[in-house]
């Protein structure tokens, strides 16, 4: 039964009457008014207290007395609003890197695909690929008769689902006039209903929708919060996919953002079968596209475990279908090939790009644990020190009668205090961090901090928080009462600025602060090299833009891009254009091995026989800068109809035709029996291709109009001013020729190289900065504590100069202390610091982990800090007035 | 409950029995606070002293408890009072407790009132 509680009114009314009948039944008995009243009120005691009980009835006691434990914790806190603040900006900045960083390896190397049961969902890998094929990577893609082959069974797995991007980069599309790019999938039937994944609008895909190929699409949620701020009558409209029209049929929900972490898919349709959207954008080979052309292996391909089927198990039942459809239409296995194995991996969140980001992610997550610790030290120091200096009030609050107990409570309360604000701030902190470092990192899936990471950041708190309410507890009841009061402010505090606990703190901050400046200094060097890398060529007032057109025709595709040379050309401001295959400073290339003058190169034993190679437009060198060395470059006079010619890199002739001049000597790749060779017509200086920090390699380029694949291409202007502003004009002229074509990916060259050290430059980045934060930390740390020791010392000193020490021999007495604490520290954190620079030694470019520099500018920085931190506290303390000193006894 | 209450004989009572009384009281009919304080001490031949207090905190608990009901209702001096009345699982509870507190005084009658001790300790 339901009934409202009673109010205190309520009980004081029922008191009231208490009293009353009470005096009511003493007159009756015979005493008079005023007796009986007064004996009344006598005889019921306190009704105050009574008031108050029933008040706290229903309360929890421990609440109210937590209350009152919280409200005195804030006023003595008040009173040091400089320590305060020091100690919670220390730990929000500590906590706050922690978080930020744990939060970001949380999302890439911890989290599962948010989907339905991602621990019965397994991503499918591949030994090796049956030699005879072609693979985008040779672990993980899969043939399209391979997963035919496997989703056609359903003992093992089940459902088998497949998926292949449309483009290596964007694909173009268009929902009115204006064409844009976008990043999308083709996927099987199965997809959306074999991962679980949410379709909250509209609905997924069928496996019909597969098997006819339906030209329908979902969008995600992502882009259509960006690209149609969730307008919902976007379903059921039509948009054209390489110019063939897709029907979107559904959105898919929040936070599924596709199946590989990293980047985010904008919108899948069913696999198809036109050679206008074949897989990854190539063009058909030979007439063949992905799902006709068994020796491509190009799908990737994701599975959920059939009900009450073990991994193991399912992968049994698996091998013996996978090892036959391997080699389906491929025309031989040769006798001595091992079979690939099929195996299974985890569906983590970034899948595939683990590896990219596990190394740095350790160690910037091992950079911010040393950071934290720091903080952590730091805010124990200022407790130690502050509640030393509190011994006097802890004697004086036992004396009056407090127990220990209210004392401890005290201690834990403001100890809470401090961890709640500073954890509220830390968390701040971290959300903004993980949003900017998403950014900078070009991750377009979700960093942000989820349940896990708050566990994490809790407990990390609830420890720190602990951490400071015992760590002064020692000091704090040191002291008995009666000694506290008996003492002065200043004896009583002596021991403190000696103890044991304190110096080697401070020897462990010295150390860590060696680590961090060791490493902090590598990595910026390595960020130096990285940038001043020479790449070979005049990168500057270079744009890139890519160009796919839809043309089935290789001569009409060749006249397409004559045209367009041509056009972009005479467009004011315009230097020089060209055209390439693969995109410079894109980490793509092509690369196989290449007969010279029809056979294939001796080499040195082991030593590799492959050439990077790369498709190129008239005046491709003059354009991008590269010094012709020997005889010229592509010209427009290189057509289908004169000879075949080729040009090469120094590289190249130095390992395939050294010692002769390779004008005239003829190259060409290892298939179709030697039947296309080109004429070596030029040599060029080597330069970079596909990143920064490559070393040189054996290149050889092809011209476009000579060959009989071209497909997409890249455009490469050189302009005068500011690349970029010639991309509006660049766009009018493509449109001109196809409405359907948009510029895809357009940059400057120049930062189209920076994304290939853009994660080097943003792990260096932030090891710089956490490196700071560290040395900043523990220089303050370091101040405040020797400061503190010195002041502690100043009777000592008073003392020791009213006996006749001098000032020099005073500040040198404080000084050696924290030199010999210096060393100390040093001696820890160098061996500390070569074991941090092995670690990083695969990170590290042009720079050895043993750098003498950087150990010897990290033992003078520590030293520095530690001197100054001394200095000054030991200097004012010399310049005492020795009476003054005394005094303070 | 400790009192001013320090010139006479009157015994405080045990943490516990209050609740006892008190059902016992209102098992004979419905009663105010101040009525169901007289009774005790009247029926306790003035031994036991009800600090006022304790009991209309004791009642309460025993309300919230559902063991007594109460209404506001006029007393017969013509007086606005809170009336108390026992409820069924009042009465299961008075019945209860009434045993165990029999048992208890048995128990201690039996050992205060007994020879045995400690052998050995006996003289």
């Amino acid at each position: 039964m339901f009934r409202r509680k009673r109010t205190a009114h309520d009980f004081a009314e029922e008191i009231k009457a208490h009293l009353e009948l009470e005096a009511d039944q003493l007159k009756d008995e015979g005493l008079s008014e005023e007796d009986a009243r007064w004996q009344a009120r006598r005889a019921f005691g306190n009704v105050r207290l009574a008031q108050e009980r029933f008040y706290l009835k229903d309360r929890w006691a421990f609440l109210d007395q937590a209350v009152r434990d919280l409200r005195f914790a804030l006023r003595s806190l008040r009173q040091s609003p400089g320590f305060a603040a020091t100690a919670i900006l220390t730990l929000a900045l500590g906590m706050g890197a922690n978080t930020a960083v744990f939060s970001v390896m949380n999302a890439v190397l911890l989290k599962s695909l948010p989907v339905d049961h991602p621990e019965r969902l397994v991503f499918l890998e591949t030994s090796n690929p049956p030699r005879g094929t072609g693979t985008v990577d040779t672990h993980l893609t899969f043939s399209y008769s391979v997963y035919q082959s496997l989703s056609s069974q359903n003992h093992g797995l089940s459902p088998v689902m497949a998926y292949v991007p449309l483009s290596a980069s964007k694909v173009a599309v268009r929902f009115g006039a204006e064409p844009e790019e976008a990043e999308g999938e083709m996927v099987s039937g199965t997809f959306f209903s074999g991962l679980g994944v949410n379709i909250p609008f509209g609905r997924g895909f069928s496996p019909k929708d597969e098997s006819d190929h339906a030209p329908l699409a979902v969008i995600s949620y992502n882009y259509w919060t960006r690209r149609f701020a969730r307008d919902p009558n976007v379903l059921g409209k039509t948009f054209f996919v390489n110019a063939i029209p897709m029907t979107i049929i559904g959105i898919s929900g929040q936070g599924f953002e596709g199946v590989e972490g990293g980047h985010s898919t904008d919108f899948w349709i069913p696999l198809q079968n036109r050679p206008e959207l074949n897989a990854w954008g190539n063009p058909p080979n030979e007439g063949k596209i992905y799902t006709t052309d068994p020796t491509w292996w190009c799908m990737r391909m994701i599975a959920r475990l059939a009900p009450g089927v073990s991994r193991e198990q399912a992968l049994a039942q698996l091998q013996p279908t996978f090892q036959h459809a391997a080699f389906v239409g491929l025309v031989m296995k040769m006798e001595d090939e091992k079979p690939p194995v099929l195996s299974f991996a985890d569906a983590k969140n970034f899948y595939g790009s683990e590896d990219t980001y596990a190394k740095p992610l350790h160690i910037l997550m091992a950079m911010v644990c040393l950071v934290l610790l720091i903080a952590l030290t730091n805010v124990v120091m200022l407790l130690m020190a502050r509640n030393a200096t509190r011994q006097r009030e802890f004697g004086l609050r036992l004396a009056l009668g407090a127990g220990r107990g209210a004392l401890l409570r005290l201690l834990l309360m403001e100890s809470f205090l401090l961890v709640t604000a500073g954890g509220a701030l830390a968390w701040t902190f971290a959300v903004a961090a993980t949003r900017i470092l998403g950014q900078w990192a070009q991750i377009e899936s979700s960093l942000a901090p989820d349940r896990t990471v708050l566990l994490f950041t809790l407990g990390a708190l609830a420890l720190a928080g602990v951490l400071f309410a015992l760590a002064p507890m020692r000091v704090a009841f040191a002291g008995t009462a009666e000694l506290a009061l008996r003492t002065s402010a200043a004896t009583s505090n002596a021991d403190a600025g000696k103890s044991r606990t304190g110096r080697v703190l401070v020897i462990l901050q010295l150390a860590m602060c060696v680590v961090l400046l060791v490493g902090g200094g590598l990595l910026i060097r390595t960020m130096r090299n990285l940038e001043n890398t020479p790449l070979g060529m005049k990168v500057d007032g270079l744009v890139v833009f890519g160009i796919k057109p839809n043309i089935p025709s290789v001569p009409e595709e060749k006249m397409f891009y004559q045209n367009l040379i041509g056009k972009l050309r005479i467009l004011p401001g315009v230097e020089s254009v060209t055209i390439m295959n693969e995109r410079l400073g894109s980490w793509w290339s092509n690369n196989s091995d290449m007969l010279v003058d029809h056979r294939l190169p001796d080499v040195a034993n082991g030593t590799s026989r492959m050439v990077r190679w790369n498709i190129a437009g008239p005046d491709f060198f003059s354009t991008i800068g590269v010094p012709v060395l020997s005889g010229r470059d592509f010209a427009d006079s290189d057509t289908a109809s004169s000879p075949m010619v080729g040009i090469i890199n120094e590289e190249f002739a130095k390992r395939f035709l050294p010692n002769v001049n390779p004008l005239g000597h003829t190259f060409g790749p290892d298939f179709d029996n030697g039947k296309i060779s080109m004429t070596i017509v030029g040599v060029v200086k080597n330069h970079k291709y596909r990143s920064i920090d490559e070393e040189p390699i054996p290149m050889a380029w092809y011209m476009y109009a000579q060959i009989p694949v071209v497909g997409a291409m890249n455009v490469e202007m050189r302009v005068h001013g500011d690349p970029l502003l010639i991309l509006p004009s660049a766009r009018k002229v493509v449109q001109q020729m196809d409405p359907n074509l948009p510029l895809i990916k357009p940059i400057t060259q120049r930062d189209q190289f920076n994304t290939t050290i853009s994660q080097q430059i943003l792990f260096a980045r932030l090891a710089g900065c956490f490196g700071f934060l560290g040395i900043v930390l523990v220089a303050t740390g370091l101040y405040g504590t020797l400061a503190y020791r010195v002041s502690m010392r100043t009777a000592e000193i008073g003392v020791r100069m009213a006996v006749g020490a001098r000032r020099g021999q005073v500040v040198w007495m404080i000084l050696r202390d924290s030199l010999l604490l210096t060393g100390i520290g040093v001696v820890i954190g160098v061996p500390l610091a070569m074991l941090v620079g092995h670690a990083l030694a695969a990170s590290l470019y042009g720079v050895k982990p043993l750098d003498a520099l950087s150990y010897m500018l990290a033992v003078v920085g520590v030293t520095a800090v530690a001197l100054a931190a001394s200095a000054l506290p030991a200097a004012r303390a010399a310049s005492v007035d020795p009476l003054k000193a005394l005094r303070t006894e | 409950m400790a009192t001013q209450n320090n010139n006479d004989d009157r015994i405080a009572l045990l943490q516990g029995t209050l609740d006892l009384l008190i059902l016992k009281t209102l098992a004979l009919g419905s009663c105010h606070g101040q009525g169901v304080a007289r009774l005790i001490q009247r029926n306790s031949e003035e031994v036991f002293f009800v600090d006022h207090g304790s009991l209309y905190l004791a009642l309460q608990r025993l309300e919230d408890k559902k063991w007594i009901s109460a209404q506001w209702g006029v007393s017969e001096n013509n007086r606005k009072a809170r009336f108390y009345s026992l409820t069924a699982a009042g009465r299961e509870q008075l019945a209860e407790k009434a045993g165990e507190w029999k048992r208890l005084s048995r128990a201690m009658g039996l050992i205060l009132n007994g020879t045995m001790g400690p052998t050995g300790e006996e003289a």
